[in-house]
């Protein structure tokens, strides 16, 4: 099939999030889903893909950034989900992107005091992910301590480090790397080990 | 020894077959048919599909009929239904200037274009029971006129061309859902008259009618009362063209309100809005005069009375809510009572305790 | 079930229960709105529980469904027998066998682990309605953590008891930002909310709101130095399995008013029983 979807979507769908819940419920854990092959030419893996398929539908606007962006994508989603593509990344309930996407100055929701879960969902398309890293994880779900490392993705990782002085505003973010998922939601608080025993030397 | 009170599934499933009973009721009589509840107690169907938001009137029937005539009960069953129903499309809005009219009456004026329309009514009806309904007597045909009416102007639209009641202004922004979102206060005027149609009639008659004894008066005139059918038409992409599915009865009340006007606008009168499935008069009167009372801080006026605030008339009007929530009480609650329990006596044991010192140090001191 | 989905909800009501789950989880504590959906039973009788419980439950899960701690009563009974008529679920009453528990007013006394599920359904969500009925007043008083109200309705019980008055629904604080209704459980159970393994989500459908709290996240019972919080205790033991440390229901046993206690907590209580003898 051109566009591989869930065999049985009701109940692929249902284990398929209730991986994604752990995952944001346990910040930094790694969590294998077994999700189809994204559409041909789609620069994201299945894990992503499987977490589209699951979480969206046509209550939901999407936004995409180009560098992932394809007809293919498109069409399947549109096929699929038919959930809606949105220009405006203010207005996006998911958006698709990789670390370098958040470099720039790009104005994804954080919700407000009154309603902070008005958010953006970040879906990223990741090169590394694994629990050996310099990002050191703390808060609601982790019990003392979780290391992540997510490959070369700085801009991602200050961003959502400046996450807890905007709370309860801000980004969550669902990170994926082939058919491996982990999230980091706004509640998390997040150091560089790296950063900080050079800190600690230098002092 | 004693256990708790348990209940089995047994116990649940007998008790459903004692209620199934008497739901029957005596097997020498014959059984009522969901016709008969359509045909012969379509007043109480047209409340249940109001209040459950679903125009079915065989369900509706249905549904009176297994709540042993409990409306509550009934309109409960209908919304539990219609919340597995898939949305297939979206209709048009529905137009009531285009109703084909059964009834329609005015109390602003004394003859209005088209006619006033008595319809099928209970108005002006003696209330001494018939006692030729227990002998089960013929009821006479109807007398009936000879021409369909024709269509009707809404007597608003006339007061509109002159100016004199505010003009009702359609910004084509999407309504809000209030089956798809919950409210978000303070809720605009759609997601306000959507949970005022799907309100309980009793409720929103006491508000309505506390508004006219002095709590949010808003001095109503019942500018007209119309009740018929109308065509339910949808837009298909696919043909670009409009195509009519169906007609739904319907009552529509639009109230004339006393005016308001400020230093930028003159003086005009204004509206309360009531509309309702099938043939709902009373709930449509109710409903409008709650609507014009909720318009008050819009209009700039003092609140004053319970019917005048939104948050306590809307996050109450709903009789499935607040019948589930109300008869939860039922269920146990020994555990929160326990714990009342533990406390109360512990209170109990400390204030004997203080009263006890107390009584000896008065001892003393004498 | 023939004519209804797997779990009675319809796909597209499931995926947005599933996205403000995800909400939820993220804002430790925050009552996120969803659009509650009428289900088969009345409100106020665990409707949200069960939407929430209908949106996370699959083929393979195990549910429990408990009410005042027990598997038997009655509404525990019949949400049961509901989810094995819609899902075909197995069901268990072990608490350590269940992957998924559905509670009303309770947390067992097994504690809960890592990767099981604890859905509690809650009738009022907002910690402040008794202070504050406008839920314009108290949405603004969260957005500004603004909870010197509560402190001074609980300081006004010690002002005129001697304590804090409050006995269940006794309000927390998660993860040290929202003021948060924990349902109507016993404050006995309160302290089995912090650093907890186990996920913990809350449903009220009448309200249309849910929350949740993550594993091992900090949830504080609001107290005062000099009235620290402290939860319920018995004289008594069970009169089944002799527990001196759990939570029991009073048995009135005959006309005289004469009673005994026995734990609320069915199958800890018939566990002890079994091992016991």
């Amino acid at each position: 099939m051109l566009w591989p979807a869930l065999t049985d979507p009701v109940h692929d769908s249902q284990r398929l999030f209730r991986q994604i819940l752990q995952a944001m419920s346990e910040p930094g854990t790694l969590h294998e889903l077994c999700a189809p092959c994204p559409p041909r030419d789609a620069s994201i893996g299945p894990a992503l893909w499987g977490a589209l398929l699951t979480l969206c539908d046509l209550d939901t606007q999407l936004w995409i950034d180009p560098a992932l962006d394809s007809p293919e994508l498109r069409d399947a989603l549109h096929f699929h989900t038919g959930c809606r593509l949105t220009q405006d990344a203010t207005l996006a309930d998911f958006a698709l992107v990789t670390p370098d996407t958040l470099a720039r100055e790009i104005d994804f929701a954080i919700g407000n005091d009154s309603y902070p879960d008005r958010g953006t969902t970040l879906l990223v398309a990741v090169e590394y992910l694994s629990d050996d890293g310099p990002w050191q994880f703390s808060g609601p779900g982790i019990e003392t301590q979780r290391c992540l490392g997510v490959g070369n993705a700085h801009a991602l990782m200050s961003r959502l480090s400046v996450n807890r002085s905007r709370f309860p505003c801000g980004l969550d973010a669902i990170l994926a790397c082939g058919t491996r998922l982990a999230a980091i939601p706004r509640s998390t608080r997040i150091v560089n080990r790296q950063q900080e025993d050079r800190a600690c030397m230098s002092q | 020894m004693y256990v708790a009170v348990k209940g089995g599934e047994q116990a649940i499933a007998n008790a459903h077959r004692l209620l199934a009973d008497r739901r029957r009721g005596e097997r020498e009589q014959a059984e009522l048919s969901v016709e008969q509840i359509g045909g012969q107690l379509r007043l109480a169907v047209d409340r249940v599909m109001s209040e459950a938001s679903l125009y079915d009137p065989e369900l509706a029937a249905l549904a009176l009929k297994q709540a042993s005539g409990d409306l509550v009960e009934a309109v409960f069953l209908l919304r539990a239904y219609r919340t597995t129903l898939p949305r297939l499309a979206v209709s048009e809005p529905l137009d009531t200037g285009t109703m084909r009219i059964e009834r329609r009456i005015s109390a602003a004026y004394k003859d209005i274009p088209g006619g006033q329309v008595l319809g099928p009514t209970y108005d002006y009806t003696h209330r001494l029971l018939d006692f030729m309904q227990l002998a089960e007597g013929e009821t006479p045909e109807p007398a009936r006129a000879d021409a369909a009416l024709a269509r009707c102007p809404q007597i608003l639209d006339l007061l509109n061309a002159e100016g004199l009641i505010e003009r009702e202004h359609d910004d084509g922004s999407e309504p809000a859902d209030i089956t798809r979102d919950p409210p978000d206060y303070p809720v605009d005027r759609a997601a306000r008259l959507q949970m005022l149609a799907r309100g309980d009639e009793g409720y929103l008659l006491a508000l309505g009618y506390s508004t006219q004894r002095g709590y949010g008066r808003n001095h109503p005139f019942a500018g007209e009362i119309r009740l018929g059918h109308v065509d339910v038409e949808i837009h298909v992409k696919e043909w670009d063209e409009t195509i009519c599915i169906g007609e739904i009865a319907l009552s529509e009340c639009q109230m004339i309100n006393q005016f308001g006007g400020s230093r930028e606008v003159a003086p005009q009168f204004t509206r309360g809005y009531g509309l309702a499935f099938g043939h709902n008069e009373r709930k449509t009167l109710a409903m409008a005069l709650v609507d014009r009372a909720l318009r008050a801080e819009e209009l700039g006026e003092p609140i004053s009375g319970p019917a005048q605030q939104a948050e306590f008339v809307l996050a109450h009007a709903d009789s499935v809510e607040a019948s589930g929530f109300v008869s939860h009480l039922k269920l146990p609650h020994y555990v929160d009572f326990q714990s009342e329990l533990e406390l109360l006596r512990r209170l109990r044991k400390a204030h004997g305790n203080a009263r006890g010192s107390g009584d000896a140090a008065m001892e003393d001191a004498v | 079930m023939n004519g209804y989905n797997f779990a009675y909800l319809d796909e597209q009501t499931k995926r947005m229960i599933r996205r403000a789950l995800l909400k939820a989880v993220a804002i430790p504590g925050y009552q996120v709105p969803f659009g509650g959906r009428e289900m088969p039973m009345p409100y106020g009788w665990g409707t949200g529980g069960m939407q929430l419980t209908a949106s996370i439950l699959g083929g393979d899960d195990v549910l429990k469904v408990i009410d005042q701690g027990a598997d038997d009563t009655t509404n525990a009974v019949s949400i049961r027998a509901f989810f094995e008529r819609v899902a075909g679920v197995e069901t268990t009453t072990a608490t350590a066998a269940a992957d998924v528990i559905q509670t009303r007013h309770r947390i067992p006394e097994t504690p809960l682990e890592h990767d099981q599920i604890l859905v509690f359904q809650v009738p009022i969500p907002e910690p402040l309605r008794f202070i504050e009925p406008s839920e314009q007043e108290t949405r603004l008083m969260h957005a500004l953590e603004e909870y010197g109200v509560m402190h001074v309705k609980l300081y006004e019980d010690i002002a005129r008891y001697g304590h804090i008055a409050t006995t269940y629904a006794y309000p927390v604080k998660v993860d040290g930002r929202y003021v948060m209704d924990p349902s109507p459980i016993p404050k006995f159970d309160n302290p089995k909310l912090d650093m907890s393994a186990a996920l913990m989500l809350f449903g009220a459908g009448r309200e249309k709101r849910l929350y949740a709290i993550p594993p091992y996240t900090r949830v504080e019972s609001l107290d005062f130095e000099d009235h620290p919080f402290e939860i319920q205790q018995w004289d008594e033991h069970c009169a089944l399995c002799g527990s001196d440390h759990s939570f029991l229901d009073e048995v009135i046993t005959d006309d005289a008013g004469n009673r005994l206690f026995i734990c609320s907590d069915t199958d800890y209580c018939l566990t002890r029983r079994g091992e016991v003898a």
